[in-house]
């Protein structure tokens, strides 16, 4: 069984290589790619200084066209489970077989990590304002795929080969964690939560936070995307 | 229409072709977007030179002032380009995106087959 993390990084001079250790620590058989999204810092100088698996985009991409990128990869190198894994130090390394075992047991196609569904797993529960906001979007979903998500923002995700694939097709880059939830969700896909912990962010800022700045902007487009999603992403046939 | 204000729109309207017929020398236009700009191009010219044409279709179609027409035919036409400006950016966007990430890993793949051969061609 291949596993890949894939880590998108974005200005992450402060934390990529503690991440990296915390990984290299837990287990030497997953491998990792950290996608470095054109960051003005030095990132790209530690990674190379270090001997670090990595890409560079020669531009930046956002985190959507990282984390596809990361996919490519993982399809071109033919892995059989893709993990998505912040830089930050904000997921759980310890969490990764967890996260997995729904997938090699065949119980879903993708596996998302959520920090809503045991209240005592996480230290870390993150701000009214992010829950309320995943409660719309979980709301929304609910409605238009009849799947219950309580995390759907949670960049904690792992997904099997065929998803993998799928991917590296199409992924949503706009607002990539609830929209590549419901574009599966729609084509038939399985997809399953387990409860994680994550910590609080060790050093710099998460791209989410740079997002939330303008919650009420980025709600309604993320309404907006499931809607248009729900319906466009939608093959006759269901899955390929 | 007054004679000056006449003349003064005429010479506008060759400045407006004389700067499509630049850009299409320079090859900054596609045939397409060309085809576009030149049409809209000689029909103010026509528009211009032929007396009352604008006030007799504005009549006929009923547009209580010819400048009335003339706002919302150009309206029309600028929404029209914008929504064909933003599709083309958003397939652009695509392509670029793609082209970023293939590019990205292209170069990883050089850079390991590069080290490679340097450990083959040391031993």
């Amino acid at each position: 069984m291949k596993i890949l993390l894939i880590i998108p990084a974005y200005n992450e001079q402060e934390n990529i290589e503690e991440t990296i250790k915390k990984i290299k620590e837990f287990s030497e058989e997953i491998d990792y790619i950290v996608i470095n999204d054109g960051s003005s810092d030095n990132t790209e100088k530690i990674l190379k200084a270090n001997n670090l698996n990595h890409i560079n985009l020669v531009n930046n991409l956002g985190i959507g066209g990282a984390v596809q990128t990361g996919y490519k990869y993982a399809h071109e190198n033919n892995y059989d489970i893709a993990i998505q894994f912040d830089g930050d130090g904000q997921h759980d390394i310890n969490c990764v077989p967890k996260i997995c075992e729904p997938l090699i047991n065949g119980q879903a196609d993708m596996c998302i990590g959520t920090r809503y569904l045991d209240k005592n797993s996480s230290d870390f529960q993150s701000t009214f304002m992010r829950r309320l906001g995943a409660n719309i979007i979980s709301i929304f979903i609910k409605i238009f795929t009849k799947a219950s998500i309580t995390d759907p923002t949670s960049g904690f995700r792992a997904v099997n080969k065929k998803v993998i694939e799928e991917f590296t097709k199409n992924y949503p880059t706009e607002y990539p964690e609830p929209e590549s939830t419901v574009s599966l969700l729609v084509n038939g896909y399985k997809v399953k939560e387990v409860p994680v912990s994550m910590n609080e962010r060790e050093g710099g800022t998460s791209s989410i936070t740079i997002k939330f700045w303008k919650p009420v902007d980025y709600m309604i487009k993320v309404v907006l995307a499931i809607i248009i999603d729900s319906i466009s992403l939608r093959r006759i046939g269901g899955k390929r | 229409m007054q004679t000056n204000l006449k003349i003064a729109l005429i010479i506008v309207v060759l400045i407006y072709i004389f700067f499509i017929l630049k850009a299409v020398k320079r090859k900054n236009m596609r045939i397409g977007y060309l085809i576009f700009w030149s049409i809209t191009g000689v029909i103010l010219i026509i528009a211009l030179l032929i007396p009352n044409l604008v006030e007799n279709i504005a009549n006929v179609l009923g547009f209580g002032m010819p400048i009335n027409m003339i706002f919302s035919v150009a309206i029309f036409i600028i929404l029209y380009l914008i929504f064909n400006l933003t599709i083309l950016i958003s397939k652009e966007h695509n392509k670029n995106t793609m082209l970023i990430q293939e590019v990205s890993m292209l170069k990883k793949r050089v850079d390991e087959l590069e080290k490679k051969e340097e450990n083959f061609n040391g031993k």
